[in-house]
């Protein structure tokens, strides 16, 4: 048992030597292998960590488009819903999915100079829902303000109304009448030009629906979350309910992601096929520069294996320390690109690193395929003899 | 006798081009033969048969009690290094390792490097001094000295050279024949490949090839 660890080790000894000379001696070929994996590490682990980092980024992003779910009274039911249920329905997404929702109950009330649709929101969850709303003056902030309200371009260009302006709201059937204040004027381009906008609260008393909204829209990052079976679980639950993601919206984003994922892909597959031809043709250089060498190891006795054993360790030597070097410099890349694309740092995300290192390592050792069979097929006899 | 290497209808093709043509010869043990002959006689391909590095297109060749010739190429890679010690015209140093290290290599080969082995080794060939010395730095002659000892280390059956004088100046080329003397009078098996007349006749026998095969085989006097 000692005789044999014995001879490992002198073994070893000697194989670390001649594995220390060989790359020492071949400096400069060594550097380009080095210098085209660290690169190609690089790149993968810079792509990859904008890969992780960007579904959450574009996601968040995306949700700026507004909502991408819908809750609202089944079809064959009431027109309205408990709004308790809306908020129930919000436990059951996580918080960290959920980026904005607002309740929405709707009516006609009669205004100075005349009717208008009148919307009772949740003025918190609406902003977040709809940051693409340009809005003159300010958002209303607190939920229980019964004080203001927001209204649409449109609608105040009819009746001459500003921001800081007092309009009084009138309901017949439920005898509400009371002055509001302009605290902000909406422009959607859309139909909110022509609404006015309370808390929800208020506009549940204006409209004589206490504890009722019509529907609620809400804004939910559904990058591996799926939506479908939200809705089904709701409706399920709330047979009164119906829910369902906006198609076109859930849809465009996907798209979206997807078609930049694959860009990435693309990119990341170019940059490591690069990478792996050109340490091929350098591992390549090497064989043909010790082509003497292995038919003299050949001929000293050394089988393929031990000669295969030699040339992937030492890719293996090189390969490594580029993928160490390719990760720092990959991790500073990506920070570039995340200040670039998105103004935003891009987290380390320990996965990246097996990713990297494997997929590195599987170019590294692929671009040493043809490069060793063409050291297996060295002919000592051709090679060593005289003359 | 105790015949170390035996050869019978020994045959060599490239294509349509038969470079050795059933050779017949028995090597006994401790003899030391030279192949001569002329240029595209076949004495390099028969040299890579008896080295192991090629394979005949027919016939037998048995090293030491091993039929090699129905071996693959891993079991003749292993029989070359069990029994053959091969000593080349360019001496054929790796150029990054010592000359301690170059001797080593082939026991790395073999089974278990021993610096110390191998400094005897290189010892015996007067290369003491030179130890930790690289192929650069070292004359021809002590560079065929280094590639001897390396083929000695592992106590091979037979030693192959193939024109082992033939780059060395005259004062070398007798340095390395007194080595090879030696190497015979310690009851080594050697087989010479050699254009160099003198040479022949340092061998107890010479076997004279012309167009692949043998055209004489007589034993020539030992000179001392």
């Amino acid at each position: 048992m000692a005789a044999i660890s014995l001879q490992q080790r002198q073994n070893l000894r000697m194989f670390l030597r001649i594995l220390l000379q060989s790359l020492r001696i071949r400096k400069s070929r060594v550097l380009i292998a080095f210098c085209s994996i660290l690169i190609g590490a690089a790149v993968v682990f810079a792509l990859l960590s904008l890969y992780f980092d960007i579904s959450i980024k574009m996601s968040r992003e995306l949700r700026a488009y507004g909502a991408n779910f819908f809750v609202g009274a089944a079809e064959t039911g009431q027109p309205t819903l408990e709004a308790d249920i809306y908020r129930r329905v919000l436990e059951q997404i996580p918080a960290q999915r959920l980026v904005g929702a607002s309740p929405y109950l709707y009516g006609v009330a009669r205004l100075d100079l005349g009717n208008a649709v009148l919307a009772g929101v949740d003025f918190t969850g609406l902003r977040r829902l709809s940051p693409f709303w340009q809005v003159e003056g300010k958002w209303v902030a607190v939920d229980f303000d019964e004080e203001h309200c927001m209204i649409g371009r449109a609608l105040a260009r009819n009746m001459a109304l500003k921001v800081g302006d007092q309009l009084r709201v009138f309901k017949r059937e439920t005898g509400f009448n009371q002055s509001l204040t302009v605290r902000g004027i909406v422009e959607t381009g859309q139909a909110e030009d022509d609404q006015i906008f309370v808390n929800l609260s208020l506009a549940q008393k204006i409209l004589g629906q206490p504890g009722r909204i019509n529907h609620a829209m809400l804004s939910i990052l559904s990058r591996d979350f799926d939506t479908d079976a939200l809705a089904a679980r709701l409706k399920e639950q709330w047979p009164g309910v119906t829910a369902a993601p906006l198609r076109k919206v859930s849809y465009s984003e996907g798209k979206i992601l997807e078609k930049i994922k694959g860009l990435m892909a693309l990119v990341a597959v170019i940059i490591l096929a690069a990478t792996t031809f050109c340490v091929m043709t350098t591992l390549v250089a090497m064989v043909v520069e010790r082509t003497r060498e292995i038919a003299l190891l050949k001929s000293l006795g050394a089988e393929n294996r031990s000669i295969v054993r030699q040339f992937l360790i030492e890719t293996c030597c090189i390969s490594l320390a580029g993928i160490a070097g390719g990760m720092l410099v990959g991790f500073l890349l990506a920070q570039l690109l995340g200040q670039a694309v998105f103004g935003a740092a891009i987290s380390f995300r320990i996965a990246v690193v097996p990713l990297t290192l494997t997929v590195s390592l599987v170019a590294a050792l692929l671009a040493a395929i043809m490069p060793v069979r063409m050291a297996l097929r060295i002919a000592p006899a051709t090679v060593l003899k005289g003359e | 006798m105790n015949k170390v290497l035996e050869m019978s209808g020994l045959t060599r093709r490239f294509g349509t081009v038969t470079a050795v043509d059933g050779i017949d010869l028995d090597i006994v043990a401790g003899e030391w033969v030279a192949i001569m002959g002329p240029s595209g006689s076949g004495k390099t391909t028969l040299m890579n048969l008896l080295a192991c590095l090629d394979a005949p297109s027919e016939g037998r060749y048995v090293l030491d009690g091993v039929d090699t010739s129905r071996l693959d190429d891993r079991e003749r890679t292993v029989v070359r290094r069990e029994k053959i010690g091969l000593v080349f015209q360019q001496f054929h140093l790796v150029p990054y390792l010592t000359a301690q290290e170059n001797v080593m290599l082939a026991q790395y080969y073999h089974s278990m490097t021993d610096k110390e082995e191998a400094a005897r080794a290189l010892a015996q060939m007067g290369m003491e001094h030179r130890l930790q010395h690289r192929p650069s730095q070292l004359s021809g002659g002590e560079q065929q000295r280094v590639c001897i000892a390396r083929a000695l280390i592992n106590q091979p059956a037979i030693i192959l050279a193939d024109e082992p004088t033939g780059n060395l100046d005259e004062q070398n080329e007798e340095i390395v024949l007194d080595i090879f003397r030696d190497l015979h009078r310690q009851g080594r098996t050697i087989i010479m490949v050699t254009h160099n007349p003198e040479m022949g006749e340092q061998a107890e026998r010479v076997v004279r090839l012309q167009h692949g095969r043998v055209e004489a085989a007589d034993p020539t006097p030992v000179t001392p």
